[in-house]
């Protein structure tokens, strides 16, 4: 009986070993020019409009392309700020007085299902946007994308490939806004008229260079070469995305050869990976994680207060010794990557004496006792609660004794920018490639000013910024409203993540861009046996 | 019989009204607007305001609970923030998942474990028995998320014996033998503690039994210890064995909700973790419904099991 029991055991584990190895209909040659990425969440909907998350845009923009793009072919530390580049528009033209823009429109460009782009497509994609009496208008989508679009006035149909908007007022970040976050990325009308506006985001459909093949949520999103991309071919011939929101599971996924690559990778995981022969690549890409000191709080009202909390704390230690490196010290509200970032400006430097003689000319020499808020996870948020004990720490110093106040995620952000007189500050992760981020942030009637800071001469100069018709204006308006910040300390900004992948030795060609996501025509896996 | 079981049906009326109330009351009392989530942050006033009172936010609590609960006795889970998709076709899948995976756990637990506690039982005192119960004791006491990341750092990263993550080899896709190889570890993670309470139970028991007055008279007259064991001790042991059995289906599905985010494994549990830091509202509250209908019914059925083998209780 023993005999017979044995040899089932070792008959069942030849057996599953057997099917280790068999790949079920799909070739080797296919899996070879597969890459797994492990992801640090699900993502949102497969409609480029209407998604929201960073996680998600890094999925949509393989499927589909916007009139203008980000260059992302660079490495981080060779350029700060990806530079915009044509995409669907192969050129397109600004008037002096920045109200009309027209796009010349790349020609021969077809969607995945082999509907024509040309003019009447982006037309279409517009009204969706902006034209409520539009069959197909999206009261979500347009939402959305309301930063971006809600300027624009008219569209007119010059010919087959050319089509010019007409603005309501000067918008200086419009370009960068149609490249970047909120991208207006062009979708099939077809497949939009089959499916409708919630049924879209199921058969998503664009013009880029992976087409759409598979979803099971919460397992995987795969993605397929357009064979008929206008661009240059794709290496890969499948990406897959699978969600791992367990950074253990994530790490141990990547160990074990079930991923090729893992975004958000652990600090404490990092050192180990390398050892083991992972490759770690890391960006610069906009992000400042901050403290928002609340203006109806009666010690953070002081001036000098807030001035003290950005002098006593170490972002330099914070980053080098709790997030081992994986971020950068902040002492810029201004995101990095973007025109207006400048990585020499210093708001405060760590300064512990000098934070207490300021505290004590406040009229605090004994400091006081306040309320810190933040969330205990979220995108981007890094390792909140134990930044928030590092900050903590750091205050006690001088005398300022802080009550933390966690929360899930979800109940964070809906409380995030309601602060009640009793908290002293919150914080939040953020940033955007285009320097019209500051009006998100800081803006006295802007929805996400958490602090409810608010300076006329901020809003003036933003003012300016936003209707500027030159660059260099502009990007000079941005810079003083950064430096009105800094002087009024109504940002105080602790790091900026940079965004480490980590991969097996075998992907090639994957490079972080000083952006939140990231182009993976180049990728390839070479394999040496 | 028929009275008790029609009187025990009758009670989970009002314990699934309570659950339904508990699950839109949460929900109600989270900071955050439905409407703002699904236009998104940017979005103007005007078109929230218009979207609240198209989706019945403005009205009274109550008013919106009946809403909410006539919806879903009607087979309406409402359609999901994020997805755009009705959430009873989406989460009738993950239930699916959580149940494999709990029946993976509910065979882990009865096998091993029964067949950890007849072993100790079988060898009391020895050292066997000994080192058989403190794996029992042990398991007991170890976290399933701890067990989880243990067992993965093992088996998945050192020995690379066994899938880390999901259900299914991503890159080849469904099998049978996959799916067998991704049910190991989380099914292992997710019965230790019942496992655990198992082994211990059917050591006690056995002991008991073998102990007793009747078990000397069948060695008195001379049958063998093999049939002495199976046929009487063993089948002594097996009514308190299935209530015990029953009991633990409720833990291993809890158990399950936790074990799922990190295995990756796509059921009710890691897609409650993932809506919630999505923020959508209608899935979370199907979820946490669906498995909190699970328990009710669950325990109906530990409980018609156990008047079944309780006559007092069949009066």
């Amino acid at each position: 009986m023993k005999k017979y029991l044995i040899l089932l055991v070792v008959l069942l584990l030849v057996f599953l070993q057997g099917c280790s190895s068999q790949t079920s209909g799909t070739t080797q040659s296919n899996i070879n020019k597969t890459l797994v990425i492990g992801i640090e969440s699900e993502a949102d909907v497969l409609d480029p409009d209407r998604a929201g998350g960073w996680v998600t845009y890094r999925i949509n923009r393989q499927i589909h392309e916007g009139l203008l793009t980000e260059d992302l072919s660079a490495a981080s530390k060779s350029q700060s700020v990806p530079p915009l580049k044509p995409s669907l528009a192969t050129s397109w033209d600004v008037s002096k007085d920045g109200l009309h823009y027209t796009f010349h429109l790349r020609k021969n460009v077809k969607f995945q299902d082999g509907t024509p782009f040309n003019a009447q497509a982006v037309e279409f994609n517009f009204r969706r946007l902006i034209d409520k009496n539009f069959k197909y208008y999206d009261q979500r989508s347009a939402s959305n994308l309301t930063n971006t679009v809600s300027d624009i006035k008219s569209m007119k149909l010059i010919d087959d490939n050319t089509i010019e908007f007409t603005m309501k007022k000067p918008f200086s970040a419009f370009l960068r806004m149609l490249a970047g976050s909120s991208q207006v990325a062009m979708i099939s009308p077809t497949a939009l008229k089959k499916y409708g506006n919630n049924g879209y985001s199921e058969h998503p459909v664009g013009t880029g260079p992976f087409e759409f093949q598979e979803r099971v949520k919460g397992e995987k999103i795969v993605l397929v070469r357009n064979p008929n991309y206008w661009g240059k071919e794709p290496k890969l011939q499948r990406v897959i995305f699978v969600p791992l929101s367990d950074d253990s599971a994530r790490v141990a996924a990547l160990e074990s050869g079930q991923v090729d690559m893992i975004a958000v990778p652990p600090p404490d995981a990092i050192k180990s990976l390398k050892e083991k022969g992972f490759n770690i690549e890391y960006g610069a890409p906009p992000h400042v994680w901050f403290l928002s000191p609340n203006f109806n709080n009666p010690y953070m009202k002081n001036l000098k207060v807030r001035q003290a909390i950005a002098m006593a704390i170490d972002r330099k230690g914070m980053a080098k010794e709790l997030l081992k490196n994986t971020v950068t010290p902040a002492y810029s509200a201004q995101s990095p990557a973007n025109d207006a970032y400048d990585p020499s400006f210093v708001d405060y430097p760590y300064d512990p004496k000098k934070a207490k003689q300021l505290l004590a000319e406040a009229g605090y020499p004994n400091g006081f006792t306040t309320t810190f808020e933040t969330s205990v996870d979220g995108s981007g948020q890094l390792i909140p609660v134990p930044m928030a004990e590092w900050i903590q720490q750091d205050l006690a110093k001088i005398g300022i004794k802080v009550k933390l106040q966690t929360y899930e995620w979800i109940s964070y952000l809906g409380k995030w920018s309601d602060m009640s007189s009793s908290v002293g500050f919150n914080q939040m992760s953020w940033g955007m490639s285009t320097p019209y981020y500051l009006y998100n942030i800081a803006y006295s009637t802007s929805g996400a000013n958490a602090g409810k800071y608010s300076n006329p001469a901020f809003d003036k100069v933003v003012n300016e910024a936003m209707t500027a018709t030159n660059t260099e204006t502009a990007t000079e308006d941005w810079k003083k409203a950064n430096e009105l910040i800094a002087k009024d300390a109504a940002i105080i900004p602790i790091v900026s993540d940079k965004a480490p992948y980590a991969m097996a030795n075998y992907v090639k060609g994957f490079v972080v861009p000083n952006e939140e996501w990231y182009d993976l025509t180049n990728v390839y896996i070479k394999k040496s046996n | 019989m028929g009275a008790y079981l029609a009187k025990r049906l009758l009670y989970m009326i009002p314990i699934l009204f309570g659950v339904s109330f508990l699950v839109f009351s949460m929900m109600h009392l989270m900071p955050g607007d439905p409407a703002r989530m699904m236009l998104g942050q940017q979005a103007a006033p005007a078109a929230i305001e218009a979207l609240r009172t198209k989706l019945g936010l403005n009205q009274p609590f109550l008013v919106q609970y009946i809403h909410w609960l006539s919806n879903i006795l009607r087979g309406d889970l409402g359609t999901s923030i994020t997805m755009q998709i009705p959430v009873s076709a989406y989460l009738f899948p993950k239930l699916i998942n959580t149940l494999i995976l709990a029946a993976g756990g509910l065979i882990v637990c009865v096998v091993i474990g029964i067949g950890m506690g007849l072993i100790s039982a079988l060898r009391k005192y020895t050292w066997i028995d000994r080192v058989l119960m403190f794996l029992a004791q042990f398991g007991a006491n170890t976290p399933g998320f701890w067990l989880a990341i243990t067992l993965m750092w093992l088996f998945a990263t050192k020995l690379g014996w066994l899938p880390s993550t999901g259900m299914y080899d991503v890159r080849t896709g469904p099998s049978f033998i996959g799916l067998i190889k991704h049910l190991i570890m989380p099914a292992f993670a997710t019965a230790t503690v019942s496992l655990a309470v198992i082994a211990r139970l059917t050591r006690s028991s056995l002991i008991d039994v073998m102990n007793a007055e009747f078990i000397k008279t069948f060695r008195a007259n001379g049958i063998s210890e093999s049939k002495i064991i199976w046929k009487h001790a063993f089948r002594n042991i097996l009514a308190p064995l299935l209530n015990m059995i029953g009991l633990q289906i409720g833990y291993l599905l809890g158990g399950a909700l936790f074990v799922e985010v990190v295995f990756n494994w796509p059921g009710i549990g890691s897609q409650i973790y993932a809506s919630i830091t999505s923020e959508d509202m209608p899935m979370v509250q199907a979820g946490v419904l669906f498995i909190a209908a699970c328990f009710v019914l669950i325990n109906l059925i530990n409980d018609i099991i156990i008047a079944f083998l309780n006559p007092r209780l069949k009066s």
